[in-house]
């Protein structure tokens, strides 16, 4: 639904996105995360249509974005710092897109009013507070019915229970509508919850996409006793990090936790345990290693 | 219904699965009973439903619940999955076990104790 081919986009000497092949499936929930400066507000403004690639190719449903209407009225974009009219209320706003938007939907706008009900339509969007900004923000683009819903850092500053009301929206739309959303977020944590697939981007590059479930299945965390303190660990098991405190092991493994009791079984331990890696753990790992600096990018 | 910890270190589907079979198993959804649908999961949890999706699939695969094309999912009335929860308890039992016996508890006494058990329970359907 969501792609690019090779984009690049340089602002004079600084490349600010670095040949960045993204892949988003239709109805999947894709997550983006990278340190301040990465390249994923540019890369979300390209998708949106606001910003003119330098090289490479940016593709919604399979066409161009940019300066495409009709690709366009699909999508709905909710930047970081978001722009209103001077004065505009949020009703105003609904006109407005209203008139943009052709599937704009006026029966969801009133009846979202219960869920945004903190927020006073008719008052001017400038004077509400950061996080009631956000919820007018929301409000209108769910009821602009998008195919893609782009969100940049959406939930800051949202409060905890409005943050799980907006998702909640989200992934109902995501269940009936298949809509295919991409959100950057610098925490992981609300990330594993949402999303089935994640890239992680560094200086311009996407260095990294897969889905949730493979890297949930293939990496975990075995601690292990032996018997005899020299047993060797059998042949194919790959690991990637070992540690040794006494006598327990503690090893990054990639494999299944039940091919890794199956196989570790085998050498009749002491004790074995297998635990499951957080998200925020598995990155580390898979980008390589702690010793890289890999935890800086993710915080 | 469903309560989800963010401390848990277990990925999000798999502590829907432990928590729905816990449900099913003490019978708080009773055979038959209506599983929330997908849709209505994902919603109220803010869960990308894929991971609902899955940890339906492997509870269905396991035998705890099944699913009707068009209608939702139900939970069984399995002997399978009783017979599936009576393993994985039973070695639970034995962890358990060979922990007392390792901190010095006498067999006989382990025993005496299931036994204890047994009899307070039968008094107490026996009422």
């Amino acid at each position: 639904m969501i792609e690019t081919k090779e984009l690049t986009k340089r602002f004079d000497a600084f490349t600010a996105l670095d040949k960045v092949s993204l892949h988003v499936k239709p109805g999947s929930v894709y997550g983006l995360v990278g340190p301040n400066g990465a390249g994923k507000t540019t890369l979300i403004r390209h998708l949106a249509g606001a910003l003119r690639q330098t090289s490479g190719e940016v593709l919604i449903g399979g066409e161009p974005v940019f300066e495409n209407n009709a690709v366009k009225e699909r999508i709905a974009f909710i930047p970081d710092d978001i722009f209103y009219f001077m004065q505009a209320s949020t009703r105003d706003m609904m006109a407005f897109y209203r008139g943009i938007y052709p599937r704009f939907n006026m029966e969801r706008y009133h009846a979202l009013k219960d869920v945004f009900k903190t927020v006073d339509e008719k008052r001017n969007i400038r004077r509400l507070s950061k996080g009631m900004q956000k919820q007018s923000a929301f409000w209108l683009a769910v009821c602009m019915m998008p195919d893609v819903l782009l969100l940049d850092e959406p939930v800051d500053g949202l409060d905890p229970i409005m943050r799980r009301q907006v998702w909640g929206l989200i992934m109902e739309d995501v269940v009936e509508r298949g809509t295919t959303v991409l959100v950057s977020s610098h925490n992981l944590r609300e990330l594993e919850d949402v999303c089935d697939y994640m890239g992680v981007m560094d200086e311009g590059k996407l260095i990294f996409q897969r889905s949730v479930t493979d890297l949930q299945e293939n990496l975990v965390k075995v601690q292990v006793v032996f018997e005899k303190e020299d047993t060797q660990l059998p042949e194919g098991i790959e690991v990637l990090h070992r540690e040794k405190s006494g006598r327990i092991h503690t090893l990054i493994v990639r494999c299944s936790p039940q091919e890794a009791q199956e196989r570790l079984g085998g050498l009749s331990p002491i004790l074995l345990d297998t635990i499951p890696l957080s998200l925020e753990e598995i990155f580390i790992y898979e980008l390589g290693g702690v010793e890289r600096g890999i935890k800086d990018i993710l915080l | 219904m469903i309560r989800l910890n963010y401390r848990d270190s277990r990925p999000i589907y798999e502590q829907i699965k432990d928590n729905l079979r816990k449900l099913i198993v003490s019978g708080a959804i009773s055979a038959e009973e209506k599983l929330p649908s997908v849709r209505e999961m994902a919603t109220k949890l803010a869960i990308n439903p894929n991971t609902i999706q899955r940890a339906y699939r492997e509870l269905e695969n396991e035998g705890y619940i099944y699913t009707v094309p068009g209608k939702g999912s139900f939970a069984a009335l399995g002997s399978d999955m009783s017979r599936q929860r009576q393993e994985e308890l039973f070695q639970k039992l034995e962890e358990v076990a060979v922990e007392l016996m390792y901190i010095g508890v006498a067999p006989g006494d382990i025993l005496a104790h299931v036994e204890a058990v047994v009899q307070k329970e039968e008094k107490k359907t026996d009422d």
